[in-house]
């Protein structure tokens, strides 16, 4: 009997991006799940905690850092693994996003085996955030 | 004065600049008044919002009012602590801007009116002072339509897609637009050939998203802070080079373009420089968009 499979979500409107973590992760044993906007994330977010969560920022329904903070007051969350990636590259949304417990904030492009390297450390490790 | 209109009551960005060089194209910082059969829409609350203030508690038959706000920089919001009609009883103040819920909103705006920067604060105005939820997706007000989306640009902040009348206007007054493409055009050599395609597919993506938020607008007014030699050591600033913008602008059909949120360094002779380079860049492309300096005081009928 052995642990079962680490689960990671991505949301990002970009459908090259999640492309991308699919790409990413195929050597991977784990289950990737990616979501196209915060909206429908939150459907699934709402009962399910995922050992990591990608959020972009910049999206069509509402932007990722908002969502993480929606998020964050749900118990469910409070403690998620949460990395932002984004296009965005500015002190002001590091520090939101820091400030709502992201573990690291990753601004694209970012390539594969960087995404890799990112998932393994953090699902293999003790969530820090704790 | 046409029925209705868009009047540019603030062009400048970062700080206002009323300096006799710059008396052209105007000083004071981020406000337009988008008026609609005197229902009175305005964009951010700049430094401009002071003489649209006055004028409109001298003058205005509907005394309500929705203020939009881009984001909470200061720019944006500097002028409210001296808005006339926030202070006089018979007003109604919308207020709409980025936020998780109406005391978030609130507080932004109490912000800057508490000492030791402000001697009174927003428990001194009068006017009856509604903060619209900032989860609404779309707005209304009177015959006007909004609906908005988020920019490149430090913090949460809006574009906002505008209808009024038979126009469709798009209010983008800070953004940095093609970021990700030139993030991209940095590091393509770090990248595997594999990486290289996708991250090309990934930035026409963003492109293509980007031109769907102000596609054939009729009026597009947009960050245009920074020249080329600028940008080269303000990129990551929150701020868009002119020429992206001609050029973004172009490749959108939008109709006519209106530089905006000038940087307070240049004067009227440098503006006029970068109006003529834009020039260039239309004749180039051969584009039937027409493209404007919004300076203080210009008028554009919506009728």
């Amino acid at each position: 009997m052995g642990d079962s499979k680490k689960t990671v979500v991505v949301v990002d409107d970009n459908a090259t991006v999640r492309a991308l973590f699919e790409r990413s992760t195929e050597d991977l044993t784990l289950d990737l799940i990616s979501f196209s906007s915060a909206e429908a994330a939150m459907e699934y977010l709402g009962e399910n905690k995922p050992d990591l969560l990608f959020l972009d920022i910049i999206m069509p329904d509402k932007d990722g850092l908002t969502f993480l903070s929606e998020l964050r007051k749900l118990p469910l969350h409070r403690d998620t693994a949460v990395i932002m990636i984004t296009s965005k590259d500015y002190a002001q949304d590091r520090t939101v996003a820091n400030e709502l417990g992201a573990l690291e904030f990753i601004t694209k492009p970012m390539p594969m085996r960087a995404i890799s390297d990112i998932i393994t450390n953090h699902i293999n490790n003790d969530n820090p955030y704790n | 004065m046409a029925k209705s209109y868009l009047r540019f009551w603030g062009v400048r960005g970062s700080y206002a600049a009323p300096f006799p060089t710059h008396l052209k194209v105007g000083g004071n910082t981020s406000c337009v008044e988008v008026n609609v059969d005197d229902h009175v829409l305005i964009c951010d609350a700049g430094t401009g919002i002071i003489p649209l203030g006055n004028r409109l508690a001298a003058e205005a038959k509907n005394k309500e009012l929705l203020i939009l706000l881009t984001h909470y920089h200061w720019d944006h919001i500097c002028g409210l602590p001296f808005f006339v009609p926030a202070f006089i009883p018979d007003w109604h103040i919308n207020f709409f801007g980025p936020g998780e819920s109406i005391q978030e909103m609130k507080q932004k705006l109490d912000s800057q009116m508490q000492a030791p920067y402000f001697p009174v604060g927003t428990e001194t105005w009068m006017a009856k002072i509604n903060y619209v939820n900032p989860r609404e997706t779309k707005l209304s007000h009177g015959p006007i339509e909004i609906s908005y989306y988020s920019v490149h640009h430090p913090g949460v902040t809006y574009g906002y897609k505008i209808k009024a009348g038979s126009k469709t206007i798009i209010y983008v007054s800070d953004n940095e637009c093609q970021f990700l493409d030139k993030s991209i055009k940095q590091k393509m050599t770090e990248f595997s050939e594999e990486e290289q395609i996708m991250f090309e597919d990934m930035n026409r993506e963003e492109y293509e998203y980007e031109l769907e938020t102000i596609r054939a607008a009729d009026i597009l007014i947009h960050d245009a802070q920074y020249t080329p030699e600028d940008y080269e050591t303000k990129r990551g600033w929150g701020h868009s080079c002119y020429v992206d913008v001609v050029n973004y602008a172009i490749d959108a059909g939008v109709k006519d373009l209106y530089l905006y949120h000038h940087d307070p360094y240049n004067d009227d002779n440098a503006i006029d420089k970068i109006y003529e380079k834009c020039l260039e860049i239309l004749q180039e492309r051969d584009t039937s968009l027409r493209c404007h300096i919004a300076r203080e005081g210009l008028e554009i009928p919506l009728d």
